[in-house]
C-alpha cells in the first residue's frame, strides 16, 4: 500500500509550490490512473509519490509518504528503489549508462538487489518476453528506437518485481501493439498484489485497466473516483483529457439507435 | 544454470579482440599505474622512452589500437604539453642562453627541464590511454568488485568512469541538433572549428544535467545497495596473470626505493 | 517548394541492424504525408535521411530531382526541417528564445526580423511567455512544443515531425493539428510520424505504412484503414482508429474518422 498524506512540495529553488495537499491511498494489487492537462504536476506527483523527490532531487515537502505503512521521510534512493519503481516520461532518462546490451540493461535492477544469477537471468527473459523485445536482447541500449526505448526502461522495472510502481506515460511513444502488451503486463503486475499508479494521456488504456482514476489540474486532485464515472465525467474536455473513444463515439453517435455495448465490445 | 546459459551470459562480456584486451582489467591498470610512476621517477629521458619504447608500444601494436592510442595521447596532452614547454623553456633560469623573444631568455636548462618533462608525459598519457582504449570501464568495475571493492564505491568508479563517454555521446546528439539547424560543421577545417564553439557550452551544462540523470537512473534500479552483488559475466584472468602483478609491483618499489635512497644509478 | 523522392533506400547501423531495406517513395511538394508502422520499423530512420544526418548505404534520396549526397547537412536544414521525436535530443540552448532563434540565425536571418520569427514561432506553439525561461525548466510536453517552434522559425519548405503528439494533452493535440493545418495553407510539405491513428486518419491525407524497413501500404486513410486491409495493417502491430473500427462493426465501409462514419450511418439509414 502507496499513501500520500497531505503533501505539497516545491522544486528546489522555486517560491510556488506545483502540488498542494495530495492525499492518495494505492491498494495492493490495485491500478490507479492518473490524469490532467499538462503541466498540470502530473510528472511531479510520479517523482513525489517514488520518493525520489525529494530523496534524491531535493525539493521542499509537506505532508508524508509512507508504504505499507512505514514512513519513508530520510530514507536514501536505494533504499526507496527497493520499495518503488518508477518510470521517467523519457525512458532516455531510465538507461543506466552503464550496460553494453539491452540483456544487462534489464538485468542491473536484479543484479543490484543481489539475487543469484540465474534467478537475474530468469527475471530479465521473463521481462523481455513479456513485452515482446527477446529479440532485442543483444542490442545497445544507445541504438535503440524511441518505442524500444521505452519497452526495455519498463522491462527494467518489471525485472525487480516491484511491489508499488509509479509510470510516467509508459506507452507514449509505443505502437498499438507495445500499448497492449504494457497493458497486460501491467494487469498481470497488479494481480500479484502490486499497487500501480499510472500517468497516461491514452484514456483507451486506462479504461478497463484502473479500478480508480484521478485527475489533477493545477497541481491539486479534481476528481477522484471510480475509472467509469471518471472517463464520462463530461468535465473531463475541459481539464484537457479526451474521453476514450468508447465513450466520444457513443456520445457523438447518440440517438441514432446503436447499442452502446457493441461500440464498447468492437474498441475492446 | 544450463552451460548454454552461462555461455550466453559470458558473451556479454565486453570483446576481447586482441589477446593484450585479454588480459585481465587489473592487470592492465596496473601496468598502466607501473609505467606511469616509474616513468616519473627514474627521470630522464631514456628510462621513460624505453619504458615508452619497449612496453607501451608494442603493447599497443599487439592490441591493434596504436593509432587510436597515438591520437588520444596527442589530444589528450597537446595543451598541457605546450603550456610546459612555453613556460620551462623560458621561464626556467640557467646560465646558457639558447635564443631570446622578447622578454624571454630560453636556456639550455629549460629547454632540457621541458624535453624530460616531455618524455614523461608521453610516457604517461600513452600508458593510460592504452589502458583505456583496451578496458571498458564496466569490464574494470565489475572486476574491481569481484575482488571485494564494496559496491558504493563500484557505483562511485561506474559513475565517474562513465561520465566521459556519455560527454562524447552528448555531443554528437548536441552535435546532430545544430547541424539539423543549419549550422555547418562538415568541410573546410575553418568550418569544423567554427562548428566546436557553440557546441562548448551545452556539452558542459547538459553534462551536469546527465551526470544527476544517471544517478538517477542508477539510484532507481537499487544501483549502491549494501551486500554483495552477484555479476553475469567475469572477466578473463589467465593463471600467470598474478604472479605478474607482483613482479610488475615489486619492480616499482625497487625503483622507487633506489630513487629515494640515491641508490637508483644516473642515467641520462 | 521542395519535392522528395527516395529511391531504392537502403540503411544499415553500424552493428548491423537493416533498418531500411529498400523503400521507393515521391512525395510531391505541399503534400501531407503521415508515416505509420510498429516501433522499430524504420520510421525515424527514413526521415533522418531527409536532412541527411543519415545517409543511405544504398540507394538515392532526391530533393528536386537533385542526389543530396553531396550537399551538407547545414545546407540541407534550409529545406528540410525535422522536429526529434525525443525533445531532449534537440534542445540545448540555456533560453527558450536562444533555442529558436538558433535555426533562423544559421540561415542569416538578423534583427528586427529575427525578433519576428521567433516570436511567431513561440506564438503558434503557444510559449510566447515562456522565452526567457531555461528549457529545462519547462515540463516534457512544453519542451516537445520548443522543439517544434525552433523549426518551424526556420520556415523549410519540408517540416518533419516525428511523434509531434507523445505528451500533449487534448489541447496541445489541437495545437499540433492547427500548426500542421496552417503549414498546408502556406503549401509547406508536411511529413509527420505518429502511432496516434486518430490524428492521422483525421489530419493526413496520404498515409505511408511500414513494417520491418519497407513500406507495405500507400494511400488515403480511406483505403490504408479499410476494413479489407485490416490483416495488413495487423500484420505491422496497428489497429485502425477507432471510427474505421465500428464502421467495419456496422458494414459500413471505410469510415477513417468520427466524421465519416457519421456521414456513414446517415446515408446508411436511407
Amino acid at each position: 500500500m502507496l499513501e500520500l498524506h497531505r503533501v505539497s512540495y516545491r522544486y528546489a529553488g522555486y517560491a510556488t509550490a506545483v502540488l498542494h495537499d495530495i492525499e492518495l491511498t494505492i491498494a495492493d494489487g490495485e491500478i490507479v490512473g492518473l490524469v490532467g492537462p499538462n503541466e498540470a504536476g502530473k510528472s511531479t506527483l510520479c517523482l513525489v509519490a517514488s520518493g525520489l523527490a525529494p530523496a534524491s532531487i531535493g525539493g521542499a515537502l509537506s505532508g508524508s509518504l509512507s508504504i505499507d505503512g512505514e514512513l519513508m521521510a530520510g530514507r536514501p534512493p536505494h533504499e526507496l528503489a527497493e520499495r518503488v519503481a518508477i518510470g521517467f516520461q523519457n525512458p532516455d532518462t531510465q538507461l543506466s549508462g552503464v550496460t553494453a546490451t539491452v540483456f544487462e540493461e534489464v538485468a542491473l535492477g536484479p543484479m543490484n538487489l543481489g539475487l543469484p544469477v540465474a534467478e537475474t537471468l530468469a527475471r530479465t527473459r521473463e521481462a523481455l518476453a513479456t513485452l515482446g523485445i527477446e529479440d532485442i536482447a543483444e542490442r545497445s541500449p544507445n541504438r535503440l528506437s524511441g518505442g524500444q526505448g521505452q519497452l526495455v526502461a519498463l522491462a527494467s522495472l518489471l525485472a525487480m518485481h516491484p511491489r508499488h510502481v509509479v509510470l510516467d506515460e509508459p506507452t507514449a511513444q509505443l505502437d498499438p501493439e507495445g500499448t497492449r502488451l504494457v497493458g497486460e503486463a501491467l494487469r498481470a503486475l497488479a494481480a500479484t498484489g502490486t499497487a500501480l499508479l499510472v500517468t497516461e494521456h491514452k484514456t483507451d488504456l486506462l479504461d478497463g485497466l484502473c479500478q480508480r482514476i484521478i485527475v489533477i489540474d493545477g497541481g491539486r486532485i479534481v476528481l477522484d473516483g471510480p475509472a467509469g464515472d471518471v472517463l464520462a465525467d463530461e468535465r473531463l474536455p475541459g481539464w484537457g483529457v479526451e474521453p476514450p473513444s468508447r465513450i466520444r463515439l457513443a456520445r457523438a453517435m447518440a440517438g441514432r439507435g446503436l447499442d452502446l455495448d457493441l461500440i464498447a465490445g468492437t474498441l475492446r | 544454470m544450463s552451460e548454454a546459459d552461462v555461455a550466453f551470459l559470458q558473451r556479454l562480456a565486453p570483446p576481447t579482440p586482441s589477446s593484450y584486451h585479454r588480459l585481465n582489467p587489473f592487470t592492465k591498470a596496473l601496468a598502466a599505474v607501473a609505467e606511469s610512476i616509474a616513468a616519473f621517477v627514474i627521470g630522464g629521458y631514456v628510462g621513460p622512452l624505453a619504458i615508452f619504447g619497449l612496453a607501451v608500444l608494442p603493447a599497443a601494436a599487439m592490441a591493434g589500437v596504436l593509432r587510436r592510442l597515438v591520437r588520444v595521447s596527442v589530444v589528450l596532452t597537446l595543451p598541457i604539453a605546450i603550456s610546459v614547454v612555453l613556460i620551462s623553456v623560458f621561464t626556467r633560469a640557467g646560465s646558457t642562453v639558447l635564443f631570446t623573444v622578447g622578454p624571454f631568455d630560453a636556456t639550455v636548462e629549460g629547454v632540457d627541464f621541458a624535453g624530460q618533462v616531455l618524455v614523461r608525459l608521453i610516457t604517461l598519457s600513452t600508458a593510460i590511454g592504452l589502458f583505456g582504449l583496451t578496458t571498458e570501464p564496466r569490464a574494470f568495475v565489475f572486476d574491481l568488485e569481484r575482488r571485494g571493492l564494496s559496491p558504493q564505491l563500484a557505483f562511485a568508479a561506474t559513475a565517474t568512469l562513465e561520465a566521459i563517454p556519455a560527454m562524447l555521446e552528448r555531443a554528437k546528439v548536441i552535435q546532430a541538433a545544430q547541424r539539423a539547424r543549419g549550422l555547418d560543421t562538415e568541410g573546410r577545417i575553418a568550418d569544423r572549428l567554427r562548428g566546436v564553439l557553440p557546441l562548448v557550452g551545452p556539452v558542459v551544462l547538459s553534462s551536469l544535467t546527465e551526470v544527476e540523470e544517471r544517478t538517477l537512473a542508477l539510484e532507481v534500479r537499487a544501483f549502491g545497495r549494501r551486500g554483495r552483488r552477484h555479476l553475469l559475466w567475469t572477466m578473463p584472468e589467465a593463471t600467470w596473470e598474478a604472479p605478474l602483478r607482483w613482479v610488475l609491483l615489486a619492480v616499482l618499489v625497487v625503483i622507487v626505493a633506489a630513487r629515494l635512497t640515491g641508490a637508483w644509478p644516473a642515467i641520462p | 517548394m521542395t519535392a522528395i523522392a527516395l529511391a531504392g533506400l537502403v540503411h544499415v547501423y553500424p552493428e548491423g541492424t537493416r533498418a531500411l531495406d529498400g523503400v521507393d517513395l515521391e512525395i510531391p511538394a505541399g503534400q501531407r504525408l503521415a508515416i505509420i508502422g510498429q516501433n522499430g520499423s524504420g520510421k525515424t530512420t527514413l526521415v533522418r535521411h531527409l536532412n541527411g544526418l543519415l545517409r543511405p548505404t544504398e540507394g538515392r534520396v532526391l530533393l528536386d530531382g537533385r542526389d543530396i549526397r553531396s550537399l551538407r547537412v547545414a545546407h540541407l536544414a534550409r529545406q528540410v526541417g525535422l522536429v526529434f521525436q525525443n525533445p531532449d535530443r534537440q534542445i540545448f540552448a540555456g533560453r527558450v528564445r536562444a533555442e529558436v532563434a538558433f535555426g533562423p540565425r544559421n540561415m542569416g536571418v538578423r534583427g528586427a526580423e529575427l525578433d519576428r520569427v521567433v516570436g511567431d514561432a513561440l506564438t503558434a506553439v503557444g510559449l510566447a511567455g515562456q522565452a526567457d525561461t531555461n528549457p529545462y525548466d519547462l515540463g516534457y510536453s512544453r519542451r516537445k512544443l520548443l522543439a517544434l517552434a525552433s523549426i518551424l522559425a526556420m520556415r523549410t519548405p519540408v517540416v518533419v515531425l516525428d511523434e509531434p503528439t507523445t505528451g500533449q494533452d487534448a489541447r496541445g493535440v489541437a495545437r499540433v493539428q492547427a500548426i500542421v493545418a496552417a503549414l498546408t495553407a502556406e503549401g509547406r510539405t508536411v511529413i509527420a510520424i505518429s502511432h496516434d491513428m486518430e490524428f492521422v486518419a483525421e489530419q493526413f491525407p496520404r498515409v505511408v505504412v511500414m513494417r520491418d524497413g519497407r513500406i507495405v501500404d500507400d494511400g488515403p486513410p480511406g483505403a490504408v484503414f479499410a476494413p479489407e486491409r485490416v490483416g495488413l495493417l495487423a500484420s505491422t502491430g496497428l489497429v485502425p482508429p477507432p471510427a474505421a473500427r465500428i464502421g467495419a462493426r456496422l458494414g459500413l465501409g471505410a469510415t477513417p474518422t468520427e466524421h465519416a462514419l457519421l456521414a456513414a450511418l446517415r446515408t446508411h439509414r436511407r
